[in-house]
Formats: structure tokens, sequence, C-alpha cells
């Protein structure tokens, strides 16, 4: 079975809030891991990310991005200093409107070079080979769900009236 | 904007007036609306539609695909119509059975992929789908209109006009996914391809042809010919919920993106000085269209029937100061703009919608400015000074309501375990708000406007010491780029009106007929009026607010 990109970032960003991030990191890390995935990073750096919260890379890895913003938008290059999983930190870094080459990855951080990006976003590859981290993911997301009731159930579209009409 | 050659323009009406619930709900569909420009492109591209199959028993059971080619590729929409029992006929997004189920499919399939999709349609989200499916739907027919419809047929007879008139469609959709949902392919897949790269293109194709399938399903089932007129009035319903409200919220650059375009054209149309008389004729001509398809909207709720009413009325006076004679004056139109703003807000935008239409050339081309190819592109901040300032300049909505005051945070939206809907709830009166979704967008950004330290400091700093404002000072970074990307109101507050952010949005799409059944969902008519299949090289553009010639 392959998923798209689409319902992998979403579930992701459902799975950290889940796991006890905050909205826009949580949305951040669904934005991230979609990508990951998609360029073969590898399944376990997300599942530690997850494992890591309320600390860990889903909370400093935003903090890295707003570094790096201001070299992004101008173009060139920058140290990224990160000790954590670098290959997570440069998907980070590709959810970010520019183009962004890693000139060198090393313990410690990457070095970045950002340049202006093409009009449109790369083409989503399907994601595929990582069951157990989608249904870890799942089962997160699943704590962000609100048990179903009648008095809920009262106000979607369709409630109240015949569909036979 | 990516239109290179900028006509004149007039100050765009600024976000604070525009970006507000209610105006946001008074919204009619323009020449923009994703609908009219998939008509326009697919009439340039003289695209026409087959039906390689049709493979129905006489009661109306079995599938069929149709095909078109356009910009390249071609496109078929496999329709898998089954028995349902009336019992299990519900609009609900929590039902798990439909009349009719679809997919959009790039290609042509062969039989292999044909079976599959035959198998997967009628299973919606309980299904997986493949990269080839571009689009997954489903449609419950208006019993009553289909079942007379059929009779009529068979009897050798038209239906009834008036039933026509008052239902507008023989089926109605309960969801249209696209963008990766259930396996289906990412909208990256596509957005780059001639006529797809819109928003919603692909999904506003689907409901186009499902359009068409109904039409041919009930002459087929009814083993008659339904006359052109009536078929053509017949277009899709639609029974829309919350599902497509955190939308607008979850995705501010594309809200941006719509509502700058729909600015930026009546800009350019105020700042035409003069009109030539053919324009003028054709303005008095679509203010009279206007009025007729106000006398035939009609809703079974009471207060939204009132409110049509004034409308109606208030569009009578104001209409009949639309002549050839009081266009041919200088500066006509933006005078008339200016005097609609003792009127209602329904008015007032009915009347925009109505100054663009006879402008496609000032108009059209702004339809390539509403899809967000990059992502958003904030401007970083330097520091809590200048995040401080710039909330203080873009966020005087947000930080007006006292929240923790009962009526202002009195709802909240969640997620329910069924099915995954989003829901609303009444914050005093039932479980759930620990686990509410972030569309509180207003209150987030007071929060953060009330945490900022007195010294200026680095943002990342401050960030790390208070990452739960990580989202709002995202939000508060877009602003300046991005005027328009805000609904600004209070989404919590208990006069907060769902329905609003709804009909926002299905205008966009291009929908009429707005048949609210409470403050939450509301059934449409999309297509209606729009081109047949074989019609696009005679009316594709030519159907703003459709009138049924009875």
């Amino acid at each position: 079975m392959s998923w798209s990109g689409a319902e992998v970032s979403a579930l992701a960003a459902k799975a950290a809030r889940g796991a006890g991030a905050p909205a826009g990191q949580a949305a951040l890390f669904g934005q991230a891991a979609a990508l990951h995935l998609q360029q073969g990073r590898g399944a376990g750096a997300l599942a530690e990310a997850l494992e890591t919260l309320p600390e860990g890379p889903i909370m400093d890895l935003p903090l890295v991005l707003q570094e790096a913003l201001p070299v992004a938008r101008s173009g060139g290059e920058i140290d990224v200093v990160w000790a954590g999983d670098v290959a997570l930190a440069w998907s980070y870094l590709e959810t970010m409107p520019y183009r962004c080459d890693v000139e060198l990855e090393r313990p410690g951080g990457l070095k970045v070079r950002f340049s202006p990006r093409s009009d449109a976003r790369p083409r989503a590859q399907r994601i595929s080979g990582c069951e157990e981290l989608l249904h870890k993911m799942a089962t997160l997301a699943a704590k962000t769900l609100v048990p179903d009731s009648a008095a809920s159930r009262s106000g979607g579209a369709g409630a109240g009236l015949t569909d036979n009409d | 904007m990516k239109d290179h050659v900028a006509p004149h323009q007039a100050p765009l009406r600024p976000p604070a007036q525009v970006m507000r619930l209610s105006r946001m709900g008074s919204m009619f569909p323009t020449r923009l609306s994703f609908l009219r420009t998939l008509m326009r492109f697919l009439a340039a591209e003289k695209a026409q539609v087959s039906r390689p199959v049709w493979q129905m028993c006489p009661e109306g059971y079995g599938h069929a695909v149709y095909a078109l080619s356009f910009g390249g590729h071609t496109y078929s929409l496999v329709a898998v119509s089954t028995a349902l029992a009336p019992e299990d006929r519900t609009d609900r997004v929590i039902a798990e059975a439909w009349d009719s189920s679809y997919v959009l499919y790039d290609g042509v399939p062969d039989a292999d992929e044909i079976a599959r999709m035959c198998a997967t349609a009628p299973r919606q989200e309980a299904a997986r789908f493949t990269e080839r499916d571009l689009v997954l739907s489903r449609a419950n027919k208006s019993v009553r209109l289909f079942q007379h419809v059929v009779e009529r047929l068979r009897a050798g007879q038209q239906p009834d006009r008036q039933m026509v008139g008052e239902i507008g469609y023989l089926m109605r959709t309960t969801a249209v996914y696209g963008n990766g949902k259930f396996g289906i392919a990412d909208r990256s897949c596509i957005d780059t391809r001639p006529g797809l790269s819109g928003p919603f293109m692909a999904e506003m194709l689907t409901v186009w042809l499902i359009r068409q399938f109904t039409h041919d399903l009930v002459e087929h089932v009814g083993q008659g010919r339904l006359d052109r007129d009536l078929k053509r009035h017949l277009g899709i319903g639609n029974s829309t919920g919350l599902g497509m409200a955190p939308f607008l919220v979850t995705h501010p650059v594309l809200l941006n993106n719509w509502m700058l375009a729909r600015e930026t054209a009546l800009a350019r149309v105020r700042a035409v000085r003069h009109l030539e008389p053919e324009r003028a004729v054709r303005l008095v001509a679509l203010a009279d269209r206007a009025r007729r398809h106000l006398a035939e909207w009609c809703v079974p709720d009471a207060a939204h029937q009132a409110r049509i009413d004034r409308l109606r009325a208030d569009w009578v006076r104001f209409a009949g100061g639309i002549t050839a004679k009081a266009l041919a004056e200088e500066g006509a139109l933006e005078r008339l703009i200016r005097a609609s703003g003792t009127q209602s807000e329904d008015l007032q935008e009915l009347l925009v919608a109505l100054a663009l239409e006879p402008f496609p050339e000032l108009v059209d081309g702004l339809a390539d400015c509403m899809a967000d190819p990059v992502g958003p592109v904030a401007a970083p901040l330097a520091d809590t000074a200048q995040l401080r300032d710039e909330i203080a300049c873009h966020f005087g909505w947000a930080l007006a309501p006292d929240y923790a005051d009962a009526a202002q945070c009195r709802q909240f939206w969640y997620v329910s375990e069924a099915k995954q809907e989003p829901r609303l709830g009444d914050r005093f009166a039932e479980e759930g708000a620990a686990l509410e979704s972030p569309l509180d967008i207003g209150r987030r950004i007071k929060a953060l406007f009330l945490d900022l330290p007195e010294r200026s400091e680095d943002v990342r700093a401050f960030l790390a010491r208070s990452p739960e404002h990580f989202l709002a000072v995202a939000r508060v970074a877009l602003a300046a780029g991005y005027p328009y990307a805000e609904i600004r109101d209070n989404l919590i507050g208990a006069g907060c009106l769902p329905i609003d952010m709804l009909r926002c949005k299905l205008a966009f799409f291009g929908a009429s007929k707005f048949d609210p059944k409470s403050d939450r969902w509301t059934r449409i008519t999309l297509c209606q009026g729009a081109p047949l299949a074989d019609e696009l090289d005679r009316r594709a553009d030519d159907w703003w607010l459709p009138v049924f010639d009875a």
C-alpha cells in the first residue's frame, strides 16, 4: 500500500498534536514528515521525534527555521547548528518556499545554500514501507478526536431532516 | 500577481471591511468563481466529452465512464450507480452507502482499472485509492425529482417545470475529496497541468461531469429525452457542512489569494470612467437577470427566506437606477458602487459580482493568481517589538474581544471520532474542549500580544521560552504580505456563524441558490445554467446567476 504526501502530512500533524506538541509546531512537523518520507530519509527519526515530545526536534527545529529564514529569503549560505538527526533538519528546511541545497552534512549540523525556487513545488512522491510509523501516528492522532455524542451529531451537514426528499 | 500589464485600478477595499464574517456570508459567485474559470478553459480548449462505457441495467444500476482531453492529458470520470435502501440514504458524512459514487481518473482506465474503481468507489473513505485517482466523490438522488422525471419521461412527457425550477438538481454530492485523501493523488501531481493549476479545478471538473451523468442516468431509466433547457437548469446539488469551514482558516495564503483577486478585479472595474454603450446595455440586462434569479431563489428556512425577500425588494429599488442612460455618465459605475454603501451587505456583494461580469478583459486573467504554488512567503520578524507593532497594525479585531467572557469563547471547534468530522461544540455544555482544534486565531493572537515582554528581544528567544505562541507568531508574520489572509472575526464567539464561512468558499466554487438548513450546514446548487457537455462551443461563459425561463 502507498500513501499520498497530503495524507501523511495531515496524519503526522495530528499525531504530533496527540503527542503533546502545540498546534503550530505540529503542523510544521506534518509538512516535514511527509517530505522526509518522500525523500526516503527513514522513519526512525520521525518516530523518535514523536516519542521525545514535549521536548526534542518537533519543538526545536521550528526555531532553527526562524534563524534560517532571513538567509533563505535573501539567498545565500548558512551553517545550521543542529545536534540531532541532520536528515530531519534537512526535511524541515525543505518546508520553506525556497530551494535548499545541503552542501555539507556533518555531525552537529549542515551547511545549506538557499536560492529562489522555481514556480511550483516539486511533485510529491508516494510514500510506502513505513506502516509501523504510520500505525503509531494513527494511534497518537486518535488522541485528538472527541468521542461522538448526540449533541455533536445534531449540527453536522445533513442533520435534522429526511434525506429522501 | 501574474498579470504583467496591470490596468488602472481604484484603491482596494480594506481587509477590515472585506474579511468580516457577515460580508463573507453575503458573497455571490463571480466570473472568477472556479467553475466559471474551468468552463472558459474547456471551451477554449475545445474539449469534447465522450462516454466510452455505459453498462447500466434498465433500473439504472451499473457503471459508466466519461472521458475528455485537454492540456495534453486525458481524464475520465468513472461513475458507479448502486441500489440504496431509503433508510440508508443520508447526506451525513457518517453515511456508509450512497446512490452513486465517482472517481476522476488520470488517463483512460482499462477494464481492470474500471473493475478496481467499481469495487472501491462505493466504499469511499473505507477504501484505498491510487495516484491515478484524482478526485473521489459520491452523490445521492433527490428522490422526489428523480422519480418524477423518470415517470414523466416513461409517459412520453417532460417533467413539471415548476418542480425542476424549485429543486434544481437530480442528485446532490455529499463529499468531493481531492488532494491525496484516502490515497488519491496529491494535488502537486497535477497542479502544473493546463486547466488544473487553479484551486479546486479537478474537483470542479468532477462535479461538472457528475452533473452530465445524472442527466444521462435519468434519461436512461426514463427511456426518454429531457428538453435541453430543462437539462441545462438541472445542476448538481451539494450538502456542505462544517468540514469546509476550517479550510479557510488553515489555508490563509489561499484565502488571501482568492479575496485579493476578487478585490483587485473590483478595483479595476471601479477605475473604469467611461462605459461603452454595449457594456452599459449588458450591465442593465444582467441586473435584470439578477432580479429574476432572486425571484426564483426560494428556501424552506423562514429566516433565510426573509433575508432573500429583503434583498429582492432592495434590489428592485436599487437596480432601478442601473439604466443605460445613467451608466453613460462618467464614473457611473464607481458612483453606483459608492451608493450601495448604505445598503445591506447582501446587496453590496451582489453588486460587486454584477460589476465584474461585463469586464472579462479586466477580470479573467486574475484567475491565474488564485492558487498557492509555492507556499507562504513570510517576512522574518526582527524582534518582539516588531511583533507587537505588527499585531497592533493588523490585528485590532483580534485584540478587541475579552476571550474570558463566556460569550466570546462559547464555541469550540473539534474533530469527532465519527469519521473524523469537524464539528463545533458549546464549551460550557459539551465535553471535548480540551481537544479543541486550533481555529481560535484571534484568541491566540491576543494571548501572544499579552505575553510579549516589555523589553524587546529576539523572536526566537521568545518562542524558545513560550513555544505555545509559535502558531500565532506565524500568522502575524503573514499579515504584511497577505492582507486578506485572516477572517477578522472571533471564530469561537457565540455569534460566529459557520454558514458565513461556507458561503464564502462555496461562492468561490461558483455555487448559487444557497439553502441553509441551520447555521452549520447548507445545501447549494452547482453548475445550474452551466453549459452542457455539447454546448462548450456556444455558451460557455454566460451563466452568472442563472434563471429558468419558464
